[in-house]
């Protein structure tokens, strides 16, 4: 169907039948989220330029000052990281809840929803208790002989990274299972009557063939990973911040809200540049 | 032959092997602060000396922990009734609408979930803190709504998507005006969609921290804030009965869709 310019949404429209299907009904909510979503955002992007005085001084110390690049460095430094972690162990789970009996793997599936919609804080305090260092892991391992001193494992980068792993893993999950679910076995075993091997099979063909919803998987991890507040917030550490903890604290205990919002903008820009990336691979069409 | 159990091979004992350990990772924390919460130890001893109810005892005489759970509820139901309100006419105009641009307003609607919570939440606190909303009941729903409204899009877009246009024609050409015909065919056909959209709207809503955080006054707090600020202070047991009981919570509504779509199913 030709998309009809239509100035003022109903002029140009035949009588009756269209008139009722222009871009009126939507203006609530359009003028909603411009309000209180589009307007703030220009005014945040505003004030990364002008605050404390005009011109991009607040960009040039993110970016140069030793500290800030440091926090911009472990952002992407774990955000890397739990996206390979969470890859690793989520595509096996993924091949399983396709292969495993329905009974079983309704159990699995069950598992997954039910850490992914448990209150966030919830997880996170469950977290912190395990990990401290008088935490059911320390004494654990402490107990059968593994180590002598307990594992600084809360306030630093590898207690985010685990607490992140856990909340990322369903969102690798899932878009793997409904990829892995789409493949056809019988190009695995076309393969495999022609003489390949287990190993060659999924690394020629399984694999291939899954990087689609591996790759949305991964992207979708990493950027939300990359602008995390609340598991880095709790878990981390005060010297090893991430990015959105940095804008956060800014703004919040040092009213420095110039370069809070110029951390924000630098986050936006990445965010929205990967998202490009992702709406690429899967078409526009799709994203309902 | 990779995706059949039985013609695996010993490979497939690696696959248990690390789909149990990840199963089991799921479920600690989830089965541990359960296990805390009727644990007597304060010092969150694992495992616990002895079992008791305090903790939930403790909860529910203090008052700003029900405070809490009370404000959370009314902000959710009134973000739950406005974003359906706003959502449900804009996706009529997404999906039957006639205009430029309509594939780049529906990615509009849904980009507040792509903008990271924390800048959503420091260029709200900033407008907020300009025009007064910051610690009061309608700065919360106007937070969250911004929040939830893409959940609701996406629902209701779906199903309207997926309902034939014609059944409301018929209806329109049996004599009923073309709003009768939506409020009494095209509505009730869509009612799954709009109910999913609800029930998304309204946890978006009842879990959001990071933009509540912001938002929050000592007189004015959601049950995440409490939480968060209850986190901060110290370890309490009393924070793993609040969060055993909205596991419990979770786990009843997440037991009643799988039951609703078994029935559905039948």
């Amino acid at each position: 169907m030709v998309d009809l310019a239509l100035p003022g949404g109903q002029s140009a429209a035949p009588p009756a039948a269209r008139r009722k299907h222009g871009v009126g009904p939507a203006l609530g909510a359009l003028i909603f989220l411009f309000v209180f979503f589009v307007v703030p955002l220009s005014a945040l992007l505003l004030r990364s330029v002008t605050d404390p005085e005009p011109g991009i001084g607040n960009y040039v110390r993110l970016l140069t000052d030793e500290t800030y690049a440091r926090v911009l460095f472990n952002t992407f430094a774990v955000a890397t990281v739990v996206t390979i972690v969470t890859l690793l162990l989520g595509y096996p789970v993924a091949w399983l809840l396709v292969i495993l009996p329905s009974r079983v793997a309704r159990w699995l599936f069950a598992i997954i929803l039910l850490s992914m919609w448990t209150n966030l804080l919830a997880r996170t305090f469950a977290w912190v208790v395990l990990l401290q260092k008088t935490g059911v892991i320390n004494r654990m391992l402490m107990n059968i002989g593994l180590i002598d001193a307990p594992l600084p494992l809360l306030n630093n980068l590898t207690g985010v990274t685990i607490g992140m792993t856990y909340i990322m893993l369903p969102f690798i999950i899932l878009p793997l299972h409904a990829s892995l679910s789409g493949l056809d076995p019988s190009l695995m075993q076309v393969a495999s009557i022609s003489g390949a091997r287990p190993r060659q099979v999924f690394f020629r063909v399984m694999l291939p063939l899954s990087l689609p919803g591996l790759g949305t998987g991964a992207l979708m991890v990493f950027v939300m990973a990359l602008g995390y507040y609340v598991t880095p917030a709790m878990l981390g550490g005060a010297s090893n911040m991430m990015l959105a903890e940095l804008i956060a604290q800014h703004v919040q205990t040092q009213l420095n809200w110039g370069l809070g919002s110029a951390g924000a903008f630098i986050l936006l820009a990445v965010t929205l540049a990967l998202y490009a990336v992702y709406v690429r691979g899967i078409g526009l069409g799709r994203l309902k | 032959m990779l995706l059949s159990l039985h013609r695996m091979g010993p490979g497939r004992f690696v696959l248990y092997g690390i789909g149990l350990a990840v199963a089991a990772f799921l479920l600690l924390p989830i089965i541990f602060i359960g296990a805390l919460s009727f644990g007597s130890s304060k010092w969150l001893q694992f495992p616990p000396p002895d079992w008791t109810i305090k903790w939930y005892v403790e909860f529910f005489a203090d008052p700003r922990w029900i405070q809490a759970i009370w404000t959370s509820f009314k902000i959710g139901i009134a973000v739950t009734v406005l974003s359906v309100a706003l959502a449900l006419p804009a996706s009529f105009a997404l999906v039957r609408g006639r205009f430029r641009g309509r594939g780049l307003l529906r990615a509009f609607f849904i980009s507040p979930m792509i903008v990271p919570l924390v800048i959503v939440a420091i260029a709200l606190y900033a407008l907020s803190l300009r025009i007064g909303l910051n610690g009061s009941f309608l700065g919360f729903v106007v937070a969250h709504l911004i929040l939830a409204l893409p959940f609701a899009m996406i629902c209701i877009t779906n199903a309207l998507e997926g309902f034939d246009e014609s059944m409301e024609k018929a209806a329109i050409v049996c004599g009923a005006t073309p709003l009768q015909a939506i409020w009494r065919i095209t509505i009730p056909s869509i009612r799954l969609g709009i109910f999913a959209g609800a029930i998304f709207s309204f946890l978006a809503s009842w879990d959001e921290v990071v933009v509540a955080i912001f938002m929050a006054s000592p007189t004015m707090q959601t049950l995440p804030v409490r939480m968060w600020s209850a986190l901060r202070l110290d370890l309490s047991p009393v924070m793993a009965a609040a969060s055993t009981m909205l596991i419990l919570l979770t786990v009843v509504v997440l037991g009643t869709g799988a039951l609703l779509r078994r029935r559905q199913a039948r």
